[in-house]
């Protein structure tokens, strides 16, 4: 069913968003009801939004999922769309007649493929849904939205608060403080963010100003000090962190306040999941629900699918290490080696370069890189050179932060560098 | 000759100021190289979040102190302190170097 049904049907009667003015669940389905009578061409074709302000990109989002074929939601960097695609907003049609059937759309989202170059994955509603938990109490509760809802973490806080009837803010531009502040004008009694977010919220002083009932923790692996420091601060609030592997589609929340997730789901099904640990220590989850097609050949014989996700066993809890691949994730953005890699060797003078994480108790992790360079290179005047290079060439938190200068990197017997060696 | 009180005093005093002098040219070195743009005066009740510093500026400085100084105070808590205030950060650092020294 459609996001604009499954609201009618829901029948909402509160405040679904409070931006420069409130907005209430009614008057959110009407305006969808008058966009489509108003662009008639949309219909069945792909339309690609951009997210200025929440009432508008919520109306737009509640018209066009069930009635264009395909909604590209556009990312703040430049990503081309197919031809054949509309930008909305646009000039409304001439045309005033309509049908009234509908159909699945699919959704896009831009994500950074595992080249490092965003690229366009689509979605069904009910998979970007599947994690929404509708029920009383989270029908009270006031979001504040610290991701663009273009982005998937900015989407499935977008997607909890309206299906559960709750009520959202954009609170995701600005500084920490900033964002305090818009939260504590707005009311906002829920949030979910990255453990880094979280970090910067509470070196602001004032997250405890804040009567949360909800927090979330995502994107990152969660430590056990932020966790105990959220719960000493909100005791009675419900605390959570999320576990969602992208590769295969599913993920899971842990909710008793603890690092990691118990040993026993691993002889019990939780969250619709069955869990295994490999011989290389990789985390393999086994969906209940049929996975999507395209996943379905990356079944082994028993239906779990490999997640990627080093772990590892620590009394009664299974804690997580970080991605095999050697994929760096700064807080919460991720950063392929392999291109930082490429961007450093088109300086002359470096000959081998190895990027990889080190660990940082502020973001999660940061990107560091050893690097071999010509005997007759004059390491201080490149040192600039190099940071010069990176700046013009990747995004801030793809920069290595640290370049150590190193005789030689060992390589396998293949010839590619040995990303599981001890680094430099 | 200073009695071992006083010269005790004197000698935590100087440790603390060469310990604030280590974190401000560490500040200012890596402000450089995170290309974040220092306020140009920072004191105690400078707010770090507004110091200039971003989040990725801040965990290049707690990264590089970890280095210069052989502590990170903020991998080792069991329950975490944040920093509001430049002299609170100076303070963590302080403390974590005298539970050291025990």
């Amino acid at each position: 069913m459609d996001l604009l049904r499954q609201l009618q049907q829901a029948n909402y009667s509160g405040i679904a968003l409070i931006d420069s003015e409130q907005v209430g669940y009614q008057q959110l389905i009407s305006g969808a009801l008058a966009l489509r009578q108003q662009y008639p061409q949309l219909q069945q074709q792909g339309v690609a939004i951009r997210y200025s302000a929440l009432p508008q990109f919520l109306t737009a989002l509640l018209a066009f999922d069930g009635w264009c074929s395909a909604l590209y939601l556009l990312p703040e960097t430049e990503l081309d769309i197919p031809e054949q695609v509309q930008h909305w907003p646009c000039e409304p049609s001439v045309i005033q007649h309509t049908t009234s059937c509908s159909q699945d759309t699919l959704w896009y989202l831009a994500t950074s493929g595992t080249t490092g170059t965003p690229k366009w994955i689509a979605h069904t509603f009910a998979s970007l849904s599947r994690a929404v938990k509708v029920a009383a109490a989270q029908s009270s509760l006031h979001w504040g939205l610290c991701y663009q809802p273009t982005r998937f973490a900015g989407l499935q806080v977008l997607l909890q608060s309206l299906l559960s009837g709750a009520c959202i803010s954009d609170c995701s531009s600005g500084d920490a403080e900033q964002r305090i502040e818009m939260m504590l004008n707005s009311g906002v009694t829920a949030l979910s963010a990255t453990p880094s977010l979280w970090r910067q919220l509470l070196m602001t002083g004032c997250l405890h100003q804040l009567p949360l009932l909800q927090l979330t923790l995502g994107g990152e692996i969660a430590d056990q000090a932020l966790l105990n420091k959220l719960s000493a601060l909100f005791p009675s609030a419900r605390l959570l962190h999320i576990y969602a592997s992208t590769e295969v589609g599913v993920g899971f929340a842990v909710s008793d306040q603890q690092a990691g997730f118990p040993l026993s789901w691993l002889d019990t099904h939780h969250s619709g999941l069955a869990f295994k640990i490999d011989e290389q220590h990789h985390l393999w989850l086994k969906p209940l629900h049929t996975p999507d097609s395209n996943l379905a050949r990356r079944l082994d014989s028993e239906g779990y699918m490999d997640t990627g996700d080093l772990v590892h066993i620590q009394g009664n809890r299974v804690q997580f290490l970080g991605r095999d691949s050697g994929i760096i994730n700064v807080g919460g953005n991720k950063v392929h080696p392999e291109q930082v890699e490429q961007v450093i060797l088109q300086i002359a003078d470096v000959l081998q370069a190895k990027v990889y994480a080190k660990a940082s108790s502020v973001l999660g992790q940061l990107v560091v890189a050893d690097i071999v360079v010509t005997s007759h290179t004059d390491r201080a005047k490149l040192q600039p050179q190099l940071v010069g290079h990176c700046q013009q060439h990747l995004a801030r938190y793809q920069i290595p932060t640290r370049f150590n200068f190193v005789d030689h990197l060992s390589t396998n017997a293949t010839g590619k560098l040995n990303r599981k060696e001890p680094h430099g | 000759m200073l009695p071992p009180i006083l010269f005790n005093l004197f000698n935590g005093l100087i440790d603390t100021v060469k310990l604030e002098q280590t974190i401000r040219t560490t500040l200012a070195h890596v402000a450089t190289i995170a290309n974040c743009k220092l306020i140009a005066d920072i004191t105690d009740d400078t707010v770090l979040l507004q110091s200039g510093l971003d989040s990725l500026g801040f965990a290049m400085l707690v990264a590089q102190l970890e280095e210069d100084l052989g502590i990170d105070p903020f991998s080792q808590m069991q329950i975490a302190v944040y920093p509001r205030t430049f002299a609170e950060f100076v303070t963590i650092y302080r403390q974590a170097q005298q539970d050291g020294n025990k």
